[in-house]
């Protein structure tokens, strides 16, 4: 059986989903829906096996199992009310972040819970086998008793540019980068409060470029979590974690585990440890495991995470720290 | 074998750990000290340059041009260079931003004939026009970098253009470019880290083995052979008509040469071996122990 999958938008996320559901035996990549003419005609020629809709409520009567939401976080809230609106598909994936605020991001749980199905939003780290592995040994209690953790998610994405208007366009750093940062943290130590946080503009004109902010969770366990675009030596975005405990310390990229127990040499786990192919790879393995997971949840009809709910949490941490940063000003 | 030098550490590239490409420094996306590494390459069993076309590889290629007289350069070039064109369409903002940079850039070139074909896929809303038009582009940037002495034999599409063709379906793209490099006499080439997956669409679309080349990960880790390492070698065995070069064959550092050397003899199919180089000394130890025990 095959899930009836559309993509709305046709930008670069769009067509790496897109690349990866066709390449999946277990999708039919049925329609791409895209608001530019400009781009559809174009689209068609460049796409031909694919068709390609103006408007999402041309989607409804395709018989779509699941619908992928691309486009700019600022269009999330009203298309994803459209397709549930309209009945056009049952299960939705939104690349992250959900929305473009906590509000709106509540607002889409609720609309997600009233008409059921499986949703899910793209924080693609947590399908990477170095983060899972730290999951794993943040678990079994490894580290012992937690004091402290520092999160952070650098890029050189804007390094050099200069005027803000493509860099606001994302949202700002703290929506576009630092919330991997701020799921991973809250994937692996729930529910965390802001004590402090400080936003900083370096292309100018109020963008926010970069993000300094303080946590602390119920457990008394502190974190700072860091992120900035503007990051020297960041040709790719990273996102990593050092974790400290009673019984040693852990660091975590993309690349590597390494578990310091303060005793003999550390463990050092590779990604090229930890079984890192995939069906099909394309812009990095952590996209394909994460559509492989979100499609198996639509045909097996099984939760995925991270769902809106679980996503609309970190929603809530950005909105804290520029409502914390704005008092600060 | 096919002995060639890459430029992944060039553009500070480290799939092994980003933290050590940041941690391994500047100097190796100084042109001048790649360029000295890969005459240093070419001086003990390197056969050619396998790189991404981008400003830092041109500009290399500028200086071993002019540096001097390397008769035997012989390269094999990959475009577009993705990373920069995904960090445009950022800058950009999107897909039409960047394919509005890439216009203006052509239109700057003054080559007419990438220009001609632009325009004409522009306004007839053809793919194959506009691919070609770009085609013409970096053949030409690439020619006056290299000067008339280097032989560009091969110039392949990159990864992330290869594979997003490969699953979307866009034959279109294969058969273009294909068909625009022969006619330019350079061999057509893609690259793929799905490797298994291009030679079954291939055939599926009858494209002949014989006229491209292929550029794929290849080590006894299975690191980035997708889906598997036993099918990415049970295709390399389908296809002895194939000129397969094979890439990340240390694994991207993880393997060490002997264990590359060890794996690639297994497949006398394989055409040629991609590895990068950091050091003067790597360099000469790299394609030396290459150059002893592959031929």
């Amino acid at each position: 059986m095959k899930a009836r999958v559309a993509v709305v938008g046709l930008g670069k996320m769009a067509l790496l989903h897109a690349s990866i559901l066709s390449a999946l035996n277990s999708v039919e990549l049925v329609s791409f829906c895209e608001i530019s003419p400009l781009v559809r005609r174009f689209g068609k020629k460049i796409i031909p096996s694919v068709g390609i809709v103006a408007g999402v409520q041309e989607l409804a009567g395709m018989g779509l199992d699941a619908v992928y939401v691309t486009t700019p976080p600022r269009s999330h809230f009203g298309i994803v009310r459209e397709i549930y609106g309209a009945g056009i598909a049952h299960h939705v994936f939104v690349e992250k972040p959900l929305a473009s605020s906590y509000f709106e991001a509540q607002e889409l749980c609720s609309l997600a819970e009233k008409h059921g199905g499986i949703n899910m939003v793209g924080y693609d780290r947590r399908f990477s086998v170095t983060f899972g592995k730290a999951k794993r040994i943040l678990d079994e209690g490894t580290l012992g008793q937690l004091s402290s953790f520092e999160a952070y998610a650098y890029s050189s994405d804007f390094l050099g540019s200069k005027g803000r208007s493509k860099a606001s366009s994302r949202g700002g750093v703290i929506s576009d980068l630092a919330c991997h940062a701020v799921d991973i943290a809250l994937w692996f130590f729930g529910r965390l409060e802001v004590k402090s946080a400080r936003v900083e503009s370096l292309l100018g004109d109020g963008s926010q470029d970069a993000v300094d902010f303080q946590v602390a969770s119920p457990a008394s366990l502190e974190g700072w979590i860091r992120s900035s675009w503007c990051k020297e030596g960041y040709r790719m975005p990273e996102i990593g974690l050092i974790v400290r405990g009673s019984s040693g310390t852990m660091k975590v990229d993309e690349d590597k585990v390494e578990v310091n127990l303060g005793k003999d040499a550390p463990f050092l786990w590779h990604k090229h440890d930890l079984g890192d192919n995939v069906p099909f790879f394309i812009g990095g393995t952590d996209y394909v495991r994460e559509d492989e997971f979100f499609i198996r949840s639509v045909l097996n009809g099984s939760p995925a995470e991270p769902s809106f709910s679980t996503a609309s949490k970190v929603e809530e941490i950005i909105e804290h720290v520029k409502r914390m940063s704005d008092d600060s000003k | 074998m096919l002995l060639l030098v890459g430029d992944n550490p060039f553009h500070g590239i480290s799939h092994l750990s980003q933290q050590r490409a940041v941690a391994r420094g500047y100097d190796l996306t100084n042109p001048s000290y790649a360029a000295n590494l890969v005459n240093i390459s070419l001086d003990n069993g390197a056969d050619g340059f396998m790189f991404t076309v981008s400003e830092t590889t041109l500009s290399i290629l500028r200086i071993l041009n002019k540096g001097r007289r390397r008769e035997d350069l012989h390269l094999y070039a990959i475009i577009p260079y993705a990373y920069e064109f995904v960090r445009l369409a950022v800058l950009a903002g999107g897909v039409p931003g960047l394919a509005r940079k890439l216009g203006q850039q052509i239109v700057l070139s003054g080559n007419w004939r990438a220009i001609t074909s632009g325009v004409k896929g522009a306004l007839a809303t053809d793919p194959s026009s506009l691919l070609e038009g770009y085609l013409y582009f970096e053949m030409a940037r690439l020619r006056s970098a290299a000067g008339r002495k280097a032989t560009v034999d091969t110039i392949m599409l990159h990864e992330l253009v290869t594979d997003m063709a490969l699953a979307l379906n866009m034959d279109w793209v294969f058969k273009t470019h294909t068909e625009f490099m022969l006619a330019h006499r350079i061999r057509p080439g893609f690259e793929t880290r799905n490797f298994a997956y291009l030679v079954k669409k291939f055939e599926e679309w009858r494209i002949d083995f014989g006229k491209v080349t292929i550029a794929a990960p290849f080590n006894s880790l299975g690191f980035q052979m997708c889906p598997s390492r036993k099918e990415c070698e049970e295709a390399l065995r389908r296809i002895p008509e194939g000129e397969v070069i094979a890439f990340s064959v240390l694994a991207a550092g993880y393997l060490k040469l002997p264990d590359a050397v060890a794996y690639t003899a297994n497949f006398p199919t394989l055409r040629g071996i991609a590895v990068g180089v950091s050091k003067e000394q790597h360099a000469l130890e790299t394609f030396n122990m290459l150059r002893e025990n592959t031929r």
